[in-house]
């Protein structure tokens, strides 16, 4: 019964005209810039910290938030129509949104990622009301060991996004590993691979390499071919999905919701790992796993709906305990001391109002995005006949701002023009982006946990399976090995890599 | 004749000069002056920036515009502020690292924290903690110290060579003991594992740890400052167990090296008033920040006596980046 006075408290307060009217200024600005390749929530959310000393605390936090999930659904438009994520959780939604973009079914693939995000969000905020302080508890369990087995089973999955050679995914793996590397040791302060460029001290920018890989890459593959992409624009098909395509979304969606509501609350790579396991447990449960990497329905409504679960329950940490799940996180929390709310356990009894007009301003913010999302696919669509001569300026330069936003940082874009070439090379030999990516993501994680971990075990590896939650995941990583290498799924993968040579 | 004229034609050409001084110190600013963060938007010196910056831009009549330039500990920033033009225009928001700590232990000084600025005014002390997960069976310092000397114990902090990692180091010398420093990428994940039990002990910044401190989830040992903090009078400083021991974070305005002294005069005079400004003194009072709003003399002094306190420190702990 607290539930519901908690939660009829937070409507009223979010329900102020004032309040949705923030609410709706920071999911239509989240939107934009999540559309707009390369300018990320982080960069936005940091340029409009300062105009939050005028407002309210609640209004501030209500726009805020809006504008992080807002950039969530905006940030799948361009992953879909050119291949261009601008956060880490779009890079799955590229791989098969964009081939059903070429394939003519942009409409369909935007729709499925609106809905499929409207619904996660829903349930993940109802989640966040209900669970927060459990849920929290459950987080803190995770010390070095966990996240160190955690990152394993990432890694584990990540052979399953490839959708061609094996052995070139995990080339593909072991590259991005390689280039996590790149910066500082936090345990001895020596560099590592920065070339003696100060500037990459803190290791290579997320974005810029993201934006290289794919998104230059694949301005360079069309520059080669204008004509293709003439005909790719020409066959778009009905907006809204059909029946059997709603049925088809169904499944996906519910299991995303799932995997993204609990990765989401683990503060670092929790939520990032969300949308890739996603993908990998629609792939393993698909009866067309052929189909992925070619523009697969499920291998859109999976991901994007653990992106955006992730994206509302990684505010779990950050309400009920203080603590960042992700750089987006961070800000909120300056956001909170700079209008002198302390953020930390007190916030949900000292300030009821806020904390849960936030968790009903999310609702009705996931409820906007979508009403204004679903007309809005049209237009999107519709920027893909815009002449490509004209786009690709556009997009280059608009990223090009967008990196340099994120640190002000001019070798950014430096490692964007060489990612770039990398991702054209790659995608001239049949390598693909996405495995890279999650390496570059996880591998700085593995290698930082794994070293605490032993720290902390004083050089005792059995630490990882002493611990349960470890050794439960370190169990489910061997269960997911053994089932990539069964014969009978090779001999399956192999049929794939022969048909897609052919 | 001749002679007069020209005396004259110079004295003329000095009131001139004289004047144009004048002139100058009293248009400045006459456009927006960027304040340079060194960390991430968020964090604890952006936080100080930002409400300092706007109260400091009502005393000015010119926006000051922040800009993070986050990276390599705050060096980058600081680079960036030292290399920038000296016409008071840009300016910079130092703390203990970038101006003590940074060019003690970088290898190569990628600038000189007292040759390549102008101080312009010590704003805040921000005192720091030492905090334990409530199950590790210690209520006071000492015994702390007591059971690290019994059984292998760990530390966490916000990375390699943070004023934390340093406290934390000046604490094991002088209390004789040998605690684990185990390196987070900042207080967020650092506080996360010591709240989880995974690490049972940290070095936090006050503002930082203070909510968890409230609500019982740490248990604050003592604070870093020679003298207790008021928003915490119960908790004692660790100074009463270790007498002489000091630590705290600082913020400070610098300006690049060369800056007219008009110039600097008019920024510490407007972040004098900002800091007496009773919204900002409310602020800083939750922050548990102490503010000094000092002259550039005393800031300058400052700078050197932490460099003085911070070296043997440094030398001791071994610790270097290159």
């Amino acid at each position: 019964m607290d539930l519901l006075a908690n939660l009829a408290m937070g409507f009223s307060v979010a329900s102020s005209i004032a309040n949705l009217g923030f609410c709706l200024i920071g999911v239509i600005l989240g939107t934009l810039i999540g559309v707009l390749p390369g300018i990320g929530a982080t960069a936005t959310i940091a340029m409009l910290l300062p105009i939050t000393f005028q407002l309210e605390p609640v209004s501030s936090l209500i726009m805020l938030a809006g504008i992080y999930y807002g950039a969530q659904y905006g940030g799948s438009t361009t992953a879909i129509l050119i291949n261009m994520p601008g956060e880490s959780s779009s890079a799955v939604t590229a791989i098969d949104g964009y081939q059903m973009a070429r394939k003519g079914r942009a409409g369909t693939a935007l729709a499925t990622a609106a809905l499929g995000s409207f619904f996660a969000g829903s349930v993940a905020t109802f989640l966040v009301a209900l669970f927060a302080p459990p849920l929290t508890a459950v987080a803190l369990q995770f010390g070095a060991a966990e996240y160190f087995s955690l990152m394993v089973l990432g890694l584990v999955m990540s052979v399953a996004l490839a959708h061609g050679s094996v052995i070139k995914a995990l080339a593909m793996v072991v590259l991005g590993l390689l280039l996590g590397i790149v910066g500082t040791d936090i345990y001895t302060g020596t560099p590592r691979f920065t070339m003696g460029i100060t500037q990459f001290a803190d290791g290579l920018n997320f974005v810029a390499v993201a934006i290289g890989v794919f998104g230059f890459a694949e301005i360079l593959r069309n520059l080669e071919d204008e004509h293709e992409r003439e005909v790719m624009t020409r066959n778009i098909n009905r907006l809204f999905p059909s029946r059997a395509e709603f049925r088809e979304m169904v499944g996906p969606i519910l299991r995303g919701t799932g995997i993204g509501s609990v990765l989401g609350i683990l503060p670092g790579g929790g939520a990032i790992l969300a949308s890739f396991a996603s993908y990998t447990m629609e792939k393993k449960l698909s009866k067309t796993p052929e189909e992925f990497g070619r523009g697969a329905l499920a291998g859109v409504a999976g991901p994007e709906s653990a992106n955006n679960a992730g994206a509302q329950t990684s505010f779990i940490p950050l309400l009920t305990l203080g603590i960042p799940a992700n750089p987006v996180m961070a800000l909120m929390i300056g956001a909170m001391i700079i209008q002198g709310i302390v953020p930390g356990p007190s916030v949900v009894t000292d300030q009821p109002q806020l904390f849960w007009g936030i968790i009903a301003s999310m609702w009705i913010g996931n409820l906007m995005l979508v009403v204004l999302n679903l007309p809005l696919i049209g237009l999107w669509v519709k920027l893909l006949t815009v002449p490509y001569y004209v786009l690709f300026p556009i997009i280059m330069a608009m990223s090009g701002i967008g990196v340099y936003s994120v640190n002000g940082n001019p070798y950014d874009l430096f490692a964007v023009a060489f990612f770039g070439l990398l991702g054209y090379v790659m995608s001239k030999l049949r390598f693909e982006p996405a495995p890279l990516l999650l390496g570059f993501v996880l591998g700085p994680l593995l290698e930082e946990n794994l070293r605490r971990a032993m720290i902390l075990s004083r050089g005792d590896p059995t630490t990882f399976l002493t611990r349960p939650i470890s050794a439960g995941l370190l169990v489910v990583s061997l269960i997911v090995m053994v089932l990539v290498f069964l014969p009978q799924i090779r001999k399956r993968r192999e049929e794939v890599f022969t048909e897609s040579d052919a | 004749m001749i002679l007069t004229l020209t005396r004259r034609a110079l004295m003329g050409t000095a009131l001139a000069f004289g004047l144009a001084g004048v002139a100058a110190a009293q248009s400045f600013p006459d456009r927006a002056v960027t304040l340079v963060i060194p960390f991430a938007a968020g964090g604890s010196t952006d936080v100080v920036g930002r409400i300092v910056a706007e109260r400091m831009s009502q005393e000015l009549g010119q926006q000051i515009v922040v800009q993070n330039v986050g990276g390599a500990g705050g060096s980058l920033g600081a680079q960036q502020v030292a290399k920038a033009d000296a016409d008071g225009y840009t300016i910079l928001m130092g703390t203990v690292a970038t101006h003590a700590l940074n060019p003690l232990i970088l290898k190569q000084k990628p600038y000189d924290p007292v040759a390549d600025f102008a101080p312009v005014s010590l704003l805040v002390l921000v005192p720091n903690v030492l905090a334990v997960n409530p199950e590790l069976p210690v209520n006071t310092v000492q015994e702390l110290i007591d059971l690290a000397k019994k059984e292998p114990l760990a530390y966490a902090s916000s990375g390699n060579g943070t004023p934390l990692h340093l406290s934390g180091e000046l604490f094991k010398s002088m209390a004789g003991v040998d605690i684990t420093h185990i390196p987070y990428k900042g207080s967020g994940p650092a506080l996360t594992d010591v709240l989880g039990n995974q690490v049972p002990v940290i070095f936090d910044n006050l503002p930082s740890a203070s909510s968890h401190i409230t609500s019982g989830k740490l248990r604050a040992l003592g604070v870093t400052t020679a003298e207790r903090a008021p928003s915490f009078p119960d908790v004692p400083a660790i100074a009463e167990t270790l007498p002489g021991y000091e630590t705290y974070s600082w913020n400070a305005l610098f300006a690049p090296a060369g800056t007219p002294p008009e110039a600097v005069e008019v920024l510490a005079n407007a972040a004098k008033a900002a800091m007496a400004d009773p919204a900002v003194v409310a602020r800083m009072g939750e922050f548990s920040a102490k503010i000094v709003a000092s002259g550039p003399e005393e800031l300058a002094e400052h700078v050197k006596a932490e460099m003085t306190k911070w070296e043997p420190v440094v030398t001791q702990a071994n610790v270097s980046l290159d």
